[in-house]
């Protein structure tokens, strides 16, 4: 009966062995990475293969009846949803899953080419205070620093209410004009402390030039850092962006999911029971945080090896 | 979704018991009745009707401001309210008109002729105040006179036999009113603020914020002491800004609001479904009571390439106006045939209109609208946009954004613009900068409306707001919302010369129709405007505090809270058992 006091190896102590390895694994590999990238490719593929195999058209309004419901569903008026409209329709006649086909994709695209933009103003600018110093470093931090104050969503609404009705790229532009401080703070403090290592010394005294150093020396470490702060930036930017059409701001005719939430709530569709047309791209719109969220935890442990589990 | 809902529900109620609370005091909410206001008071400490600006529909000429008459829409008849009569001679160029005895200010000063003619003169001189019907007044009105004081004679321009109703009659939102003298005297009628105001209504002035006013009942209202009407049963009017349908809705269900602005039918129906205490002007589908201002999109001539006729004829060929009934309207309402309101009274000039073949048809033809914008030069590009000299053909449609009829209607036009070529978008716009910056000046190119809104029993009133007389150059203001589109040419002088002539013929002349038809050539040729659907307004009306609303079965007069006719509607209600 000794052997069965002698611990034996099982399959649960194999796993366990098998987790601790994977701190020493590739860590890109990481499942929240991966379950995250996963959940926005989703979305990026709802808006290719619908694009595909449904009727984008059916985004404008008057396409079909009003306030189908779901297939399965009964509206107040005791209409069944039907097929044609899988996902039923809005107040308007617009189709809502392809409100989500072609409003999904657009509401990840300005978060995504806001926070590029910015990101890429973001590295130029860090670099350069940390780098450069002296007077360029004052001006660029007071900037940030005083910009990173101005609430960008209050700003946001006055210039648009200015502008009027403006496209996606448009606005992505604004937007960005509000998310590189947070870059340019975070690179500028790590060029400051990486200035000073061993390999860059090295790299100035055999004479390569400022730009070589900053983007062929530097950046390359920086890169988890910067991929971070670049997820961190697209959540802020859809954050904005939906925050402003859900005031019914941005653009007019061409679907996002805060427009159809607006549209939802300003047509009575809380009282009317129309749950369909704000519930589905409020989900949509969980579904696309929880997907950024995941993929920044990934990087965090990518970028961070004492994040990483253990057991 | 239910929890949401609540959450709504309870933050609406929270709204409106803040809001209360400012004024709650001591006046109980039963006998309290709160009116839905559908804008934002820009200036509540200012009472100059004259100016423009949110000064009268929010309480103030609804239970201040009296005026001397009453358009009954059920009868046809002028209600006589502080004038019991008023009359012209022969040739209709001298209007006398008589006061009623004892009428007193809130203040104890007694009504009397000298406030008509003092009133009447600082619209004649002042050419800086703006109101439409101080405008009205000063094209009429040669001069005023005091004959004692309980009557006044009007000596007008030219004859008019609609000058009693046209501009003492609340035939449309408002009549002119008489201020005060004493307050008035020696003031700038263009800059004088009127705070606090006084009026002869049976209610006076409380307090007032960006989005409410507060009126409290005067129990020594000169009517009750000459028993020309009893005290009014609500001890306090509110008249409460409610933000939207969905607002609206909740505070509805919540029975914090009485009396809500227009609603779309499916939201009318989920009320109803949860508060069977809320009743419409007609019990069953559509619910909604006919609006005489019928709407239509406004485009302004002077902006190429709509300055061309012909680029208008084709947005008016492109328009689907039974698409918009059914989807923006949600079927409530019919698409228009002529600018005219579709009301009974109408039928003969609407009839002579349709029989010239002047009507508008209820469908789009797409492709005859077409053959004009290419006829125009323009090319179809490659991305489905008419396209001239690598130019997109393009308008930007400028909507008030206070009411889904209005944007879910421009996005419907804008739709069916792009699928036939024209890259249209909609530029909504709040209720306060579109009336005041936006339509009255001119910076649009099209635009949402009702501004041939006017006539309800004779073809003139709407007719005359589309006279050369009227044409100012964009960045001035138009008179009176008159001609807005700035038509101008010889189609509009041949047009405004035919409408000259109706204005001089009495009402019910046989030749009117025929005149109609034949300045109505005129607008089918230029289009300076294209009238779309007849309007319908849903007003969902709380019994559960008030009865007697106004509805088809108790037809005392239309519904439309907001305008100076809603003395009567005050009068009529009655506490709920």
């Amino acid at each position: 009966m000794t052997a069965s006091i002698e611990p034996t190896p099982t399959a649960a102590e194999a796993r366990k062995t098998a987790r601790q390895m994977r701190r020493f694994d590739n860590p890109w590999l990481n499942p929240k990475l991966f379950w995250g990238a996963g959940l926005l490719l989703g979305i990026v593929a709802l808006g290719i293969l619908g694009r595909i195999f449904w009727d984008p058209d059916l985004v404008f309004t008057g396409s079909a009846m009003l306030k189908l419901p779901p297939v399965g569903f009964e509206n107040l008026r005791g209409q069944a949803g039907t097929l044609a409209n899988p996902l039923g329709t809005d107040g308007g006649g617009r189709d809502v899953l392809a409100l989500l086909i072609i409003g999904a994709p657009n509401s990840l695209f300005v978060g995504v080419l806001a926070s590029l933009i910015g990101m890429g103003l973001g590295i130029f600018l860090g670099f350069t205070a940390g780098f450069v110093g002296g007077r360029t470093d004052d001006v660029i931090r007071v900037l940030s620093d005083v910009m990173i104050t101005i609430p960008p969503l209050l700003i946001l609404v006055v210039f648009q209410s200015a502008f009027g009705d403006v496209s996606l790229t448009m606005m992505a532009f604004l937007i960005a004009g509000f998310v590189w401080q947070s870059p340019t703070r975070l690179i500028r403090a790590q060029v400051l402390s990486m200035r000073e290592s061993g390999y860059v010394q090295m790299a100035r005294l055999s004479g390569a030039s400022t730009f070589h150093i900053m983007f062929r020396e530097m950046l390359p470490n920086l890169v988890p850092y910067l991929f971070g702060s670049f997820i961190a930036n697209v959540t802020t930017s859809i954050v904005t962006a939906v925050g402003l059409e859900v005031l019914g701001l941005g653009p007019q005719r061409i679907p996002t999911l805060g427009r159809t939430i607006y549209e939802a709530i300003n047509a009575g569709a809380l009282i009317q029971n129309l749950w369909w047309w704000w519930g589905i791209p409020t989900a949509l719109l969980a579904v696309m945080f929880i997907g950024l969220l995941l993929i920044n935890l990934g990087l965090d442990e990518v970028s961070n090896p004492r994040l990483r589990k253990l057991s | 979704m239910r929890s949401l809902s609540n959450l709504v529900t309870v933050s609406a109620i929270a709204l409106a018991a803040s809001a209360g609370a400012i004024a709650a005091q001591d006046v109980a909410r039963e006998d309290t009745v709160i009116f839905d206001l559908d804008r934002t008071i820009k200036d509540p400490e200012n009472f100059n009707w004259f100016t423009p600006g949110t000064k009268r529909m929010h309480g103030a000429h609804q239970v201040m401001w009296e005026p001397l008459f009453i358009l009954n829409y059920g009868t046809g008849e002028l209600d006589p309210w502080l004038g019991t009569a008023i009359t012209s001679n022969e040739a209709g160029d001298v209007w006398t008109l008589s006061l009623r005895e004892g009428v007193a200010w809130s203040d104890g000063e007694a009504f009397n002729a000298d406030d008509v003619v003092f009133t009447v003169n600082m619209a004649l001189e002042n050419e800086e105040i703006s109101s439409r019907e101080a405008s009205t007044v000063r094209a009429q009105v040669a001069s005023v006179e005091k004959v004692d004081d309980l009557t006044v004679t009007f000596t007008l321009n030219a004859p008019n036999p609609r000058f009693a109703v046209e501009n003492f009659g609340v035939r449309i939102f408002g009549s002119f009113l008489i201020m005060p003298e004493h307050v008035w005297a020696g003031e700038d009628p263009a800059t004088f603020a009127f705070y606090p105001p006084i009026g002869t209504g049976p209610y006076t002035y409380t307090s007032g914020a960006t989005n409410r006013m507060i009126w409290d009942r005067n129990d020594d209202w000169w009517g009750a002491q000459t028993s020309f009407q009893d005290l009014p049963e609500p001890q306090r009017v509110i008249f409460l800004e409610s933000g939207g349908e969905e607002s609206r809705a909740q505070l509805m269900l919540a029975n914090e609001l009485d009396a809500a602005q227009n609603v779309s039918v499916g939201t009318f129906e989920a009320i109803q479904a949860q508060n069977p205490a809320v009743i419409a002007w007609y019990d069953t589908y559509p619910f909604a009571a006919a609006d005489p201002c019928a709407r239509q999109l406004e485009i302004n001539t002077t902006i190429p390439p709509w300055d061309d006729a012909n680029m208008r004829r084709a947005v008016a060929q492109i328009i689907d106006r039974t698409q918009i009934v059914n989807i923006a309207i949600e079927g409530a309402t019919v698409p228009s045939k002529t600018m005219f309101a579709e009301y009974g009274s109408m039928a003969p000039f609407i009839d002579a209109v349709v029989e010239a073949g002047y009507g508008l048809p209820a469908t789009a033809d797409v492709e005859a609208g077409q053959t004009l914008i290419e006829a125009a030069g323009y090319t179809m590009g490659s991305d489905g946009i008419y396209e001239k000299d690598g130019e997109d053909l393009s308008v930007d449609i400028h909507v008030n954004s206070a009411s889904i009829e209005y944007t879910k209607t421009i996005d419907m036009i804008v739709e069916q613009l792009n699928r036939a070529g024209i890259a249209a978008r909609s530029i909504p716009v709040e209720n306060g900068v579109f009336w005041g910056e936006v339509l009255p000046f001119g910076s649009y190119e099209m635009s949402y409306s009702w501004l041939s809104c006017g006539s309800v029993n004779e073809p003139w009133a709407s007719m005359g707001r589309y006279t050369v007389k009227d044409v100012v150059p964009v960045g001035e203001r138009s008179p009176g919302f008159n001609n807005t589109a700035r038509w101008d040419g010889p189609a509009a002088e041949a047009y405004s010369e035919i409408v000259a002539r109706i204005g001089d013929l009495p009402l019910g002349d046989p030749q009117v129709p025929g005149l109609v038809a034949e300045a109505y050539s005129h607008l089918d040729a230029e289009m300076p405007f294209i009238p779309l659907v007849q309007s319908a307004k849903l007003l969902p009306f709380n019994t559960t505090y008030w009865t007697g609303w106004p509805t088809a079965e108790n037809y005392y007069n239309h519904p439309f809270f907001w305008w100076n006719h809603a003395h009567q509607i005050i009068h009529n209600l009655e506490k709920a058992e």
